[in-house]
């Protein structure tokens, strides 16, 4: 296989260089803002928003690297995300068995079958393979194993790992092989920059809005960071950056306000059900303690659920026809 | 010849592949690197466990630290000898002392001659390998050695999930998250073996708590 480099028609493409722009010009903005904002409180308790956007630069550049170059890149990259994701919520669960450490070799295996139907844009197969074949076959391999007790939990812990980190990841690497539409310049490249953008905004504007207007909580025993100010902020701010942007989609307007909108309302539900999660595990407490401990499930927990349901809108919109 | 297989062995290969394999973290690096003779200590789950620490010794240290291992595991053919003592620069000792009346080598004084010489040593107190993330009982002989070089210190190492990725008893890795959290090097207080070994241990421990 022969990796061109794609660079220079990239840069002639301006809506995703726009975005992309505007993401590192938010980097800049916030770098500064709390380095002014250290300077003028020195007390102020900033270190977590500092670490917090020293990370995204990180993101950020990492994540547009590898669109950038060309698509044979960009899967390798969102399939080694699938990997560290689905090594570390292996990592941190204690539902699963000791023994069945070596099911979860089927499971990697998972991984590149999978992102290889995404490469040669085998839709079918790439739909059906991990909710219908891996369903059938890690029960299977667990029962080969011959131990009964607490099987039904492995059965049921292992696939749902693998549909959370490897099915909805991989929605973003699908996004690639999409055909080309008729007066769509931005295309796959540029529906990937925004469904992740408008999720990681989406989560940053919670956060924001929670932080600073935070009152009634919606699930203060799994998130208590999560409120009703927060989420309804976010997602109307999400969904008014979400309009803007959308000249890197085919969608009309009000297509884009709704669609924003369910990816808002779905980031929610994928960062409370992995909260959930982590907290039955007792993650919840020490996961920040430590710099780079933890980590890459936070940051794809809710990407893990918009991805596919921004595809198959998206899909079923745009592209079945 | 020798500290060249070791670097490409190490500090390129296994390092590579251990970060992609398994992303070992490690916390608190910098107090790795300590330039004169020392005792690197650690809990025992995995031989991942020796791989993991020799990779990310600076390359300095690598070439001067010895892992200590069991003569009679390592140690069944010249051949497994001889590939241990090159590729993994290890020191076969006997698990025992010699007996009174007995001859043979003294572990405790084997190793005291590496760090006469002025290089390190990298060794489990544990013993054998344990289940993973579970500690078995500390053994003497680092109180021992380090009774008789009380100018040197221990780096007390805490490793996490190793023994998950590659544990005792199956040949077949699978990849796991593992941390390695370094403690900083630590002059022992105590003079007799008894009290080292209990300071070894509790650092050790400490570092678990610290983490967890």
């Amino acid at each position: 296989m022969i990796l061109k480099f794609d660079l220079i028609a990239f840069v002639e493409n301006k809506e995703t260089l726009i975005v992309i722009g505007l993401i590192f010009g938010i980097l800049v903005f916030a770098t500064l803002l709390f380095w002014i904002m250290g300077l003028v409180k020195p007390n102020a308790n900033i270190a977590e928003l500092k670490m917090r956007t020293k990370s995204w630069w990180m993101m950020a550049t990492i994540f547009v690297v590898a669109t950038v170059l060309d698509p044979a890149i960009s899967f390798v990259a969102i399939g080694a995300l699938s990997f560290m994701a689905l090594r570390e919520i292996a990592s941190i669960s204690k539902n699963v068995r000791e023994e069945d450490r070596k099911i979860l070799i089927w499971c990697y295996l998972a991984i590149p079958v999978q992102y290889l139907f995404a490469y040669y844009k085998q839709y079918g197969l790439f739909l059906t393979f991990i909710p219908i074949f891996m369903h059938l076959w890690i029960p299977f391999m667990l029962v080969l194993r011959g131990v009964t007790e607490n099987i039904g939990r492995s059965m049921s812990v292992l696939p749902m790992q693998l549909m959370l980190t490897v099915f909805g990841v991989s929605h973003l690497a699908f996004l690639l092989s999409l055909p080309e539409l008729q007066g769509f310049k931005a295309g796959g490249r540029g529906l990937l920059l925004f469904v992740v953008f408008i999720t990681e905004m989406n989560d940053v504007f919670q956060f924001t809005w929670g932080k600073m207007f935070g009152r009634y909580k919606i699930i203060p025993k799994i998130s208590p960071n999560k409120t009703w100010e927060g989420f309804i902020g976010g997602i109307i701010t999400t969904t008014v950056v979400g309009y803007f942007l959308r000249f890197l989609t085919p969608f009309s307007g009000m297509e884009a306000i709704l669609i924003c909108l369910s990816v808002a309302v779905t980031g929610f539900i994928g960062d409370v059900v992995v909260s959930a999660v982590k907290r039955d595990i007792g993650m919840k407490d020490t996961g920040n303690t430590i710099p780079g401990h933890g980590g890459i499930l936070d940051r794809i927990d809710s990407l893990a659920l918009t991805a596919p349901v921004f595809f198959h809108i998206v899909y079923n919109l745009y592209y079945l026809k | 010849m020798k500290k060249v297989t070791l670097f490409i062995v190490y500090s390129v290969i296994m390092r590579t592949v251990l970060r992609l394999f398994s992303g070992t973290k490690l916390i608190h690096k910098e107090n790795l690197v300590y330039t004169g003779p020392c005792i690197i200590v650690g809990n025992h789950n995995s031989h991942l466990d020796t791989i993991s620490i020799m990779s990310h010794l600076p390359l300095r240290q690598l070439t001067k630290t010895h892992p200590i291992a069991a003569g009679d595991y390592f140690g069944k053919s010249p051949f497994k000898a001889a590939l241990t003592r090159f590729f993994v620069n290890a020191i076969l000792i006997p698990r025992s002392r010699p007996k009174e009346g007995e001859t043979g080598p003294d572990p405790i004084q084997m190793m005291i001659e590496v760090l006469q010489k002025g290089e390190s040593l990298l060794l489990f107190p544990e013993g054998s390998r344990g289940e993973p993330e579970k500690f078995q009982k500390f053994k003497r002989g680092v109180g021992l050695v380090m009774e008789q070089c009380p100018d040197i210190p221990f780096i007390p190492i805490y490793m996490k999930g190793l023994g998950k990725i590659l544990p005792k008893g199956d040949p077949v890795p699978v990849p796991f998250d593992s941390y390695m959290y370094i403690g900083s090097p630590v002059f022992p207080k105590g003079t007799t073996a008894e009290e080292i070994v209990s300071e070894v241990e509790l650092q050790i421990h400490k570092l678990k708590a610290e983490f967890e």
